[in-house]
């Protein structure tokens, strides 16, 4: 059976089922009007559904046999024009790769729910209270303000959630988590040890998650216990990465901060916790951060009733309702919050609450995720030009195959049929699309995650890899661009005249404006424009950030971090250990000087306190100073300033002397000055820190040095006092050297291990990582959004070439008319470029306002720069003319080489 | 008499026949077969109406909605021009094959 005959059937006039149906029926009545009763008759019609099913089971299978025939003469079609389909599907790979990619990176990080049984029963419980709690001295984990002035916090006292676990509730368990990983030194069978990350959890915590343990067991009630041997669970990653993948890992002693322990079980691969983004590599019980951890005179325990460090996650139970489960536990609380014997009014009390915990705890900053939400826009606006792109392709071939699709009409195809077909085709080159466009993302997902990444260790990181979700998102995504761009196209080949079929030859197209590819490529140029601005605007941004003076001298500094404490170290030994360290990392050939400090300059950390200057205490606005009596403070060693070339504009320098216990010796900056001691001479000048207007004369100023930048470049430069450095738990180390950076950190860490091996070298930087990492969002979107400008870019390129190619092939005959009249080659380059021109200058102009609106929504990540920034769209607008000219010379030499006489004899 | 759905070419035969002379629907070529045959051929309707169908499939016959001589709509069939070269050759064959069916019936006694 023919492809036409099948197409006449199936989809002419009604429903195949409805007209079998009034068939028989007309057969029946026919037969009882001879006389016979209408039982009769019935019968002698026989069984009517099966006569239907019989009749109409021809066309179902036909229905199904045509689409995939039509699939396949698809196919045909595309590949005798294998140059247009190779140009879609880059396209559309690179379109739905890119999207892809954002989509992995969105879910993985705000979107997925945690790799576990049952995630969507699972509750965060947080507490509200004007304050810090009653009894509560330190906190640790998420605590902010709320509107209203309530502050949120969510971690409570060690002690205080296994009360509460014991407790009969409406919960299947409560599982308490440590806020964050704690960095720790690990060492393996007399190796020397290396940092690791580890996260404290309740006893229950793998097995009221539902996560089974890949090798070994996990942790037992009773080791949940000061004073239990500790044990611990390695992670998957931990464990292919240290151990081989050897199962006789379990029962193996290691040493966790120079204390012994053991293994016992490995997580599952893939589980990474309980907080996207954060990968601990190994797993204790809560009670033995006491043993890794042991504090020495008077720093808060793990285990103090006024230490909150533990977070509470709930698993509801089926047959109580969460409400009413969190309500019980919320009294229970009450009760419990407050230490025995203390005398607190009820509202100081904190009020306890459930939150959905089917994700985890919170992963990314708002900023971070702004920032993505922004890139998943942007790859959104490059999936439309992609689309805008590709049905122009598709369209300049749907003009081309007008005669067959005249054809096909006259044959007594229907125009649904034919616009199927089409669409078919899309839907064919779609899927190959977004099949490549998986891979693709898989990449582009990694290099983001990678440049996101910078500067932190294998503790940080998302699960990244390709899930079910992916496929079904993008296999929808690929589906409905699909139908975005073979809706032009699939229109245009349905209302072809059927006239034309017979005339043999399509004349009457060339008549036709091609108004929807036009519009098509202006949009697609509009839309690049302000891809192109948005590149523009946060690679500028991103310039002037690096470009800001940061008061001293980057390049040839790098810092070494080591944390005695860890491995055992007594507060008391620790001076003398890092002065030793020093020593080793002084004789580094390369090395020209190394000193120590507290905060690393660029780091993203720091400290800040009010300046209490005699006859001018801090204003105080809500219990905190304001801004302008606020500085940050630093600790350093001895020549740290000539280490980091940071002038010394009056005085002197820090050195040992400051550093004595006592002494409260200290140098300033120069905007410190200005601010607090204008006019004046500064030296011997004494101040207080802290919002306590009594405590005003503890500093004596020694020195003046020059301004440098302390934790951001974005916001305005504070001032920063400088103290002398006691180093306490973790020792920073800045090297000034003119090694190269690679053989540096090899370097350091033969000097770290030589005085101590069991002191590993936690961190090792140099400034200008430091600072890639303070902007690792900036730099991030600055990246990607010049990426996706570029692909843009090259796509509206192709589409206009593309465009203006058809159109001089089908004004051939014109040109050479024209040129047969005396036209020049240089009239009719001309021409065709007048003709691009327009074009370019409509999607500029639609263009303006699209790259308005784009900046806009970047407005948070720029830094001094306007939405509206000429210098930005000036370049924007350059680029993108230049390469649409350059895009449409080649039709346009094209159109001049057309040879009069053989244009016109070929008609 | 076997009926005619055993022997679907006869019947696509005879249908093609009968609307030789013009078009007509579907009850109206089962009662043709079954009057000019003296009811001895009887055409069932499980039979009539997938073959009709199949053969428009074909391109044999043409179908069309309009009204009846009982004013109701019925459907329709005629033969395309595909149709025509198929029932002369199909006739043909069919003479052809019935002659030398009854010369052997008669040559052996």
């Amino acid at each position: 059976m023919s492809l036409w005959s099948r197409m006449r059937n199936t989809l002419t006039g009604r429903r195949l089922d409805d007209e079998i149906a009034e068939e028989l029926q007309f057969h029946l009545e026919m037969d009882g009007a001879g006389g016979r009763s209408p039982r009769d008759a019935r019968l002698r019609l026989g069984n009517v559904a099966r006569i239907k099913e019989e009749t109409r089971a021809m066309s179902l299978m036909q229905w199904l046999e045509s689409a995939i025939a039509d699939a396949r003469y698809g196919v045909r079609q595309l590949r005798s024009a294998p140059l247009l389909v190779v140009t879609v599907v880059l396209s559309l790979t690179l379109g739905l790769g890119a999207t892809t990619a954002i989509f992995v990176l969105v879910d993985a990080a705000i979107r997925k729910p945690l790799p576990l049984a049952d995630p969507d029963r699972l509750v965060i419980f947080e507490w509200s209270a004007p304050d810090f709690p009653p009894g509560v001295s330190n906190l640790n984990g998420e605590f902010r303000r709320l509107e209203g002035g309530r502050r949120q916090g969510s971690s409570i006292g060690a002690s205080l959630y296994r009360r509460l676990a014991s407790e009969q509730t409406g919960f299947a368990a409560l599982i308490g988590v440590g806020a964050y990983p704690d960095p720790i030194a690990l060492a393996v069978e007399g190796a020397p040890a290396e940092q690791e990350s580890i996260q404290y959890v309740s006893a229950n915590y793998f097995q009221a998650l539902g996560v089974e343990p890949a090798v070994g067991r996990g942790f037992s009630s009773g080791e949940d216990q000061v004073g239990h041997e500790p044990v611990v669970i390695i992670s998957h990653r931990l464990w292919l990465r240290r151990f081989a993948g050897d199962r006789s890992v379990i029962d193996r002693p290691i040493r966790i901060n120079n204390v012994p322990a053991r293994i016992v079980g490995v997580a599952p691969p893939g589980f990474f916790g309980t907080r996207a983004g954060q990968w601990p590599g190994i797993y204790a019980p809560l009670a033995i951060k006491v043993a890794f951890l042991p504090s020495s005179g008077t720093a808060v325990r793990a285990e103090d009733d006024g230490n909150w460090w533990v977070r509470v996650i709930g698993r509801v139970r089926s047959d109580v309702p969460e409400p009413a489960a969190t309500a019980r536990l919320a009294t229970l609380f009450r009760g419990m919050a407050t230490p025995p014997g203390m005398a607190v009014d009820a509202p100081s009390i904190p009020q306890l609450a459930a939150f959905p915990g089917s994700r985890g705890f919170e992963s990314l900053s708002a900023r971070d995720t702004d920032a993505l939400w922004t890139l998943l826009l942007l790859v959104g606006v490059l999936l439309l030009v992609v689309c805008a792109n590709v049905a122009n392709l598709l369209l300049s071939q749907a003009v081309a195959r007008h005669q067959e699709s005249a054809m096909r009409l006259a044959l007594g195809a229907t125009r649904a049929r034919v616009f199927r077909q089409h669409l078919i085709e899309g839907a064919v080159l779609a899927l190959v699309g977004g099949t490549a466009g998986l891979f693709v993302g898989d990449v582009f997902a990694q290099s983001i995650h990678r440049l996101f990444q910078t500067g932190r260790d294998a503790s940080y990181g998302y699960d990244l890899h390709i899930g079910g979700r992916v496929v079904v998102n993008t296999a929808l995504l690929s589906m409905a661009a699909a139908f975005l761009f073979g809706l032009a196209p699939a229109w245009r080949a349905a209302r072809a005249d059927i006239g034309d079929a017979v005339k043999g030859h399509a004349r009457s197209i060339a008549g036709a404006r091609l108004r929807v590819p036009r519009a098509l490529v202006a949009f697609q140029i509009a839309l690049s424009l302000a891809a192109l601005v948005a590149a523009g605007l946060l690679g500028r941004s991103l310039t002037h950030l690096k470009a800001i003076d940061i008061g001293f001298d980057r390049d040839r500094i790098a810092y070494a971090t080591v944390n005695p404490a860890r491995a055992g170290y007594a507060a008391d030994r620790i001076p003398d250990y890092a002065d030793r360290v020093r020593a080793a990392l002084a004789a580094i050939p390369g090395v020209m000087q190394v000193s120590t400090v507290s905060t690393r300059p660029l780091s993203g950390g720091g400290n800040a306190n009010a300046v209490n200057m005699p006859g001018r205490p801090p204003e105080v606005e809500g219990g905190m100073a304001k801004n302008e009596y606020i500085t940050h403070t630093n600790a350093v060693g001895e020549g740290f300033f000539a280490a980091l070339g940071i002038p010394v504009l009056a005085g002197r320098a820090l050195d040992h002397r400051d550093a004595a216990p006592g002494v409260s010796t200290v140098v300033v900056d120069d905007l410190f000055v200005r601010r607090f001691l204008p006019n004046q001479d500064p030296i011997g000048r004494r101040f207080g820190l802290g919002i306590d207007a009594k405590l005003n004369t503890k500093y004596e100023i020694v020195g003046v040095v020059a301004n440098s930048r302390y934790n951001s470049l974005r916001n305005a430069p504070m001032p920063t006092v400088y103290e002398g450095y006691r180093p306490g738990g973790t020792v920073n180390f800045a090297i000034r050297s003119a090694v190269d950076s690679t053989a540096l950190r090899e370097a350091v860490r033969q000097a770290v291990a030589s005085i101590d091996g069991n002191v590993p070298l936690t961190e090792f930087h140099t400034q200008p990582a430091l600072i890639d990492r303070l902007l690792r969002t900036e730099r991030m979107m600055s990246v990607i959004s010049a990426a996706l400008g570029g692909i843009a870019l090259t796509l509206a390129a192709i589409g206009l070439a593309g465009l203006l190619g058809y159109m001089v092939a089908r004004r051939r005959k014109e040109i050479g008319v024209r040129m047969a009249l005396g036209a020049t080659a240089a009239d009719v380059i001309r021409m065709v470029l007048r003709d691009s021109s327009r074009l370019i200058g409509i999607g500029l102009a639609i263009g303006l306002p699209c790259a308005y609106g784009v900046a806009r929504v970047l407005r948070s990540l720029l830094f001094e720069l306007e939405p509206v920034d000429i210098p930005t769209t000036a370049m924007a607008f350059a680029v993108l003319s230049a390469v649409a000219l350059a895009a449409a010379w080649l039709p346009a030499r094209r159109a001049a080489s057309i040879d009069a006489v053989s244009a016109l004899r070929k008609e | 008499m076997a009926k005619a759905d055993n022997l679907q070419g006869a019947l696509e035969l005879l249908v093609l026949k009968i609307l030789r002379r013009g078009s007509t629907h579907g009850f109206a070529i089962a009662s043709y077969i079954q009057q000019t045959s003296d009811e001895l051929l009887r055409v069932e309707a499980g039979s009539l109406y997938p073959a009709l169908h199949r053969m428009t499939e074909a391109g044999l016959l043409k179908a069309e909605w309009r009204m009846s001589d009982a004013g109701r709509r019925a459907r329709f069939y005629a033969l395309t021009p595909k149709g025509r070269r198929k029932l002369e050759a199909e006739e043909a064959r069919w003479h052809a094959i019935a002659g030398a069916v009854a010369k052997v019936l008669r040559s052996v006694t």
